[in-house]
């Protein structure tokens, strides 16, 4: 497991750096409205209604955005639990490794689907 | 006569720095790699939001009224504190971590580089949240 984890580095690592980048330039704008501005009325709901966020997500650039939104941040999410259970001294990282990232990757799987079936 | 096989270099056992977990400079590397669990449990949440999406008016305006609730909006208050921490913080180291050269190409001046970045952030975040708001489509 662990030289596949290698292996695999260059491509988890890729995704982890884009959570990073891309994840948070797309969470800033979805945590914003979506998670505040539109509960605390500050954005009237009408702006999230059904038709209006299908509308917005069921496009090819709404989808891709929202793949990003979904895939993006659990990547980044599990590999930096993953240095905090090695930093924290845990010592059990090929169990743990393997686990998060099954996660992110059963995460991403979903996500695939559920922007598919808009 | 040397052996056969080289012996295993004599090491010292792994310690922890002092400081470490929250204190001096470490509190905010321990803070950066403890946004990970805001950002694995968002992109739980943005999946969810989606999957709803797809499986109508009921399930979406189900998870709109989700949201409204206090435990969400105050995980949403953290969530943002954690994104805008994430992205102060790689954003600023980010420039340093490039290499002197890519191919013929130099990077340009780290003050360049950390402006453009946060023209980007500020950019797409904006964009987006004007759209997700309702200002543009």
């Amino acid at each position: 497991m662990k030289h596949t984890l290698l292996k695999l580095e260059p491509l988890i690592w890729l995704l982890f750096g884009q959570g990073i980048m891309i994840g948070t330039m797309l969470l800033t704008a979805w945590v914003l409205v979506v998670g505040l501005a539109v509960p605390l009325g500050i954005v009237p709901a009408d702006a999230l209604s059904f038709e209006r966020a299908h509308m917005l997500g069921s496009n090819i650039i709404g989808r891709v955005v929202l793949l990003g939104l979904i895939v993006l941040p659990m990547w980044k999410g599990v590999h930096h639990m993953r240095h905090l259970f090695i930093d924290f001294g845990t010592g059990r990282d090929e169990l743990i490794a393997p686990l998060l990232y099954l996660v992110a990757l059963a995460g991403s799987l979903l996500g695939l689907i559920a922007v598919i079936r808009l | 006569m040397s052996p056969s096989t080289p012996g295993r270099t004599r090491t010292a056992p792994p310690r922890l720095p002092d400081k470490f977990p929250f204190e001096g400079r470490y509190r905010a590397y321990t803070l950066f790699d403890a946004t990970g669990i805001l950002y694995l449990m968002l992109g739980l949440l943005v999946l969810g939001s989606v999957w709803a999406l797809g499986s109508g008016e009921a399930a979406w305006n189900h998870v709109q009224a989700t949201y409204r609730s206090a435990t969400y909006v105050i995980f949403h208050l953290i969530a943002i504190v954690a994104v805008v921490f994430v992205g102060v913080r790689f954003f600023s180291f980010f420039p340093k971590a490039q290499p002197p050269r890519i191919g013929p190409a130099k990077p340009p001046p780290e003050p360049v580089l950390l402006g453009m970045l946060y023209v980007a952030w500020i950019g797409v975040a904006g964009v987006l949240s004007i759209i997700l708001a309702g200002g543009i489509f």
